[in-house]
């Protein structure tokens, strides 16, 4: 090869040159392939197939013995004209919605107002994380250990609730908390219990890093700790407990092991929610069309009103400059 | 309206080995309706003695008063005091004009009361374009401003402004110190200004406290802080070059004395007044300043030097200058055409030459 004259690209060696192609040398182009296709893969098996599969079967009358012989036949829409006409899970929906509002709402309002009260009230750090540890303590607990802990503490006869009510002179006779009416109050404390810790968390971190120079401000313009909490604190904390909520929300939806351990949806299943129906019709009573049917639906739900709640969020930020 | 007074401040942060002690022993009073500027380098001390004033910090040892109130154990919702943080501390979440109002709101000052009152701030700072936005889409000067407006849009007892215009460009910088100047005129409040630019202090300020180094060096007019620095820090920190300095030893010339520098062939000759303080103060060596505007050149100058640079900087040029081992610098006519290793004189008046104890450092009068 002839010597290399600078600035002179026809005397550059070949590899030189070469370099300046789009495909690097060192990765073939299998590589890229490779690394898109593992995501995809398991994106594939584990999100979309079992989805498609579940819609498939929500569209034809699929049982268990069906599902082992391969004969199931397509019915169009008539699982679901059955899940939807059925007074089991319209009585479902509005547990739901009961269960929405006062399980997942109380738990972020029950949260961020110990969130708050805890960095408001406690100063010093090691008393924060004692108290921290011992609250979320619950979280760490399995549902059904929560469910059997809180069967007992409930129990109408001798259970440690009622017996503490009575001697408070709250109330004077037993609480029968597993009647129809009731039970599913019992299963919304237990949950409550179990996972205001959670929401705490992400209030209380959401909290700890706000600006304490914007604090700072407001106690030279003079506000006063409630102005500061109202007009300040809370606005900023809006995505932060959004989010704490959106979390709630999604698993009230998959809000299952609870009810299961508690009362199984009973008596007369006036505690049922829509997924522990699709879970008794499904892997119960092997219903598997209908069932799929049922998840289908609460995923429409869930995606519906989590969508507007994201949007909302988002016009929310954008206006403030955060998105 | 207030007289703010501090007496024996101390502010020691941390403690152990990692203490720091941010301000020592701070004494100063601000008469009221006065303002006061605070000058000194980064991390002086400057912010600490402020947000002691307002209350944001507690303070180690020593008091504050307002009036004849003590104000040391006051919250700052207490203290009625307005302050313009260096870091602006805007709410993010208010848009530029709930920013200023707030202070108002918590007042309980009507809306459209609030309303006229930040169109008015807002117009005088140059923010009305953005009174909609919120603070994390605005530029540094814009914050700067809104954070400025947020103080000024009250009536408080004491103005506490930190650094206020630092990232503001050179023309709205001017016409911003103008109109601040205007409104201390006008409201006649107490302000306490703090910055680290010298022009910016010297032309607000109806006095200038200069502090390096937690410890406050001297307070006084633009002519005293001149004229009469109390301490080589101060001669060295304001003016624009620096005065120079010469390590020098007296001699006995006739009824006076001389000062004779000792790495180089100068000789300062001194006023009665001076001399007779030198010799109570006794001592065989001093530290010599003069400034670079009272170097005159003139070809029967007492002090020689050869030139080493011409420094053209438009009004005015800065000759730096040397005999044998001193180097120093004269400001001087643009006119000037001498150009390296050419030789000049300086004349000088005894009147402006300062003798500062060599090893305390302090002025001798
Ligand atoms: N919260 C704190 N904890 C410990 N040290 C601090 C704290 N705040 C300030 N200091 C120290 O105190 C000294 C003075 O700080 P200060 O903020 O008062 O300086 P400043 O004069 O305002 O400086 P600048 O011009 O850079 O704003 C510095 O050495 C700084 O490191
Ligand atoms: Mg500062």
């Amino acid at each position: 090869m002839s010597d290399i004259v600078r600035g002179d690209p026809s005397t550059y060696p070949d590899w030189f040159s070469r370099k300046k192609s789009t495909t690097p040398l060192i990765v073939s182009r299998w590589v890229p392939a490779i690394l898109v296709g593992i995501p995809v893969f398991v994106l594939l098996a584990i999100v979309i197939y079992p989805t498609v599969w579940m819609f498939y079967h929500s569209l034809r009358d699929t049982n268990i013995q069906g599902l082992f012989m391969g004969n199931h036949e397509y019915i169009g829409f008539q699982n679901y004209a059955t899940v939807v006409g059925s007074e089991r899970f319209q009585d479902s929906l509005v547990h739901l919605a009961q269960y929405l509002t006062f399980g997942a709402c109380l738990q972020v309002i029950i949260g961020t107002a110990l969130a708050l009260t805890l960095y408001e009230f406690v100063k010093s750090n090691a008393a924060r994380t004692v108290i921290l540890i011992i609250l979320v303590l619950p979280m760490m607990l399995p549902p059904s250990i929560v469910g059997v802990l809180w069967r007992f503490l409930l129990t109408p006869s001798n259970g440690a609730v009622n017996q503490a009510l009575l001697s408070l002179g709250l109330i004077d006779a037993h609480i029968e908390w597993f009647n129809a009416g009731v039970s599913l109050w019992s299963i919304i404390i237990a949950d409550c219990w179990n996972w205001v810790a959670l929401p705490l968390l992400i209030v209380y971190s959401g909290r700890v890093s706000l600006p304490p120079a914007v604090y700072e401000a407001a106690r030279v313009d003079g506000a006063n700790q409630w102005k500061v909490m109202r007009r300040i604190t809370l606005p900023m904390l809006k995505e932060v407990i959004a989010i704490a909520f959106i979390l709630r929300f999604t698993d009230a939806f998959k809000f299952v092991d609870l009810v299961y351990v508690m009362t199984s949806g009973g008596p007369a299943q006036t505690s049922e929610l829509p997924t522990y129906i699709a879970f008794q019709r499904g892997i119960r009573e092997f219903a598997i069309g209908e069932a799929a049917a049922y998840a289908i639906i609460i995923f429409a739900i869930s995606a519906v009103l989590i969508t507007l709640f994201l949007k909302y969020m988002k016009r929310v930020m954008k206006a403030q400059g955060l998105a | 309206m207030a007289h703010v007074a501090l007496k024996n401040v101390n502010k020691i942060y941390g403690s152990g080995t990692r203490a720091v002690h941010a301000v020592q022993d701070l004494n100063l009073d601000v008469e009221s309706g006065e303002f006061v500027a605070l000058l000194g380098p980064s991390g002086c001390g400057k912010t600490s003695t402020l947000r002691m004033i307002v209350g944001l910090e507690s303070i180690s040892s020593g008091d504050i008063f307002f009036d004849d109130r003590r104000v040391s154990d006051l919250e700052p919702q207490d203290r009625n005091v307005a302050m313009a943080f260096e870091t602006y501390a805007l709410y993010p979440n208010f848009t530029v004009w709930e920013n200023l109002a707030f202070p108002l709101e918590v007042r309980g000052v009507s809306e459209v009361e609030q309303r006229q009152r930040a169109n008015e701030i807002a117009e005088l700072l140059h923010i009305t374009p953005i009174l909609d936005q919120y603070p994390p889409n605005l530029s540094g000067g814009q914050q700067q401003r809104v954070s400025l407006g947020r103080a000024l849009i009250r009536d408080p007892s004491v103005f506490i402004l930190d650094e206020v215009m630092s990232h503001l460009d050179a023309h709205l910088k001017f016409q911003m110190l103008f109109d601040l100047k205007r409104l201390h005129r006008d409201l006649k409040r107490t302000m306490v200004y703090v910055t680290h630019d010298q022009v910016e202090a010297l032309a607000l300020a109806d006095r200038v406290a200069v502090m390096s180094n937690a410890v406050l060096q001297q307070v006084g007019d633009r002519n005293t802080l001149y004229n009469r620095p109390a301490n080589v820090f101060v001669a060295d920190f304001i003016g624009e070059p620096p005065t120079n300095f010469f390590t020098v030893e007296p001699a006995q010339n006739g009824d006076s004395i001389k000062m004779i520098v000792t790495n180089a062939d100068l000789t300062f000759a001194l006023t009665e007044q001076t001399a007779a303080a030198v010799k109570v103060h006794g001592g065989n060596r001093f530290t010599v300043g003069i400034r670079p505007q009272n170097l005159h050149l003139d070809d029967k100058g007492d002090l020689q030097a050869e030139v080493l640079i011409n420094e053209y900087l438009g009004e005015r040029s800065i000759l730096s200058v040397a005999n044998s081992q001193a180097k120093f610098r004269a400001l001087v006519s643009p006119d000037v055409t001498a150009g390296p290793h050419s030789s000049v004189r300086f004349s000088y008046d005894p009147a402006d030459v300062l003798v500062f104890d060599e090893k305390t450092e302090a002025l001798i009068v």
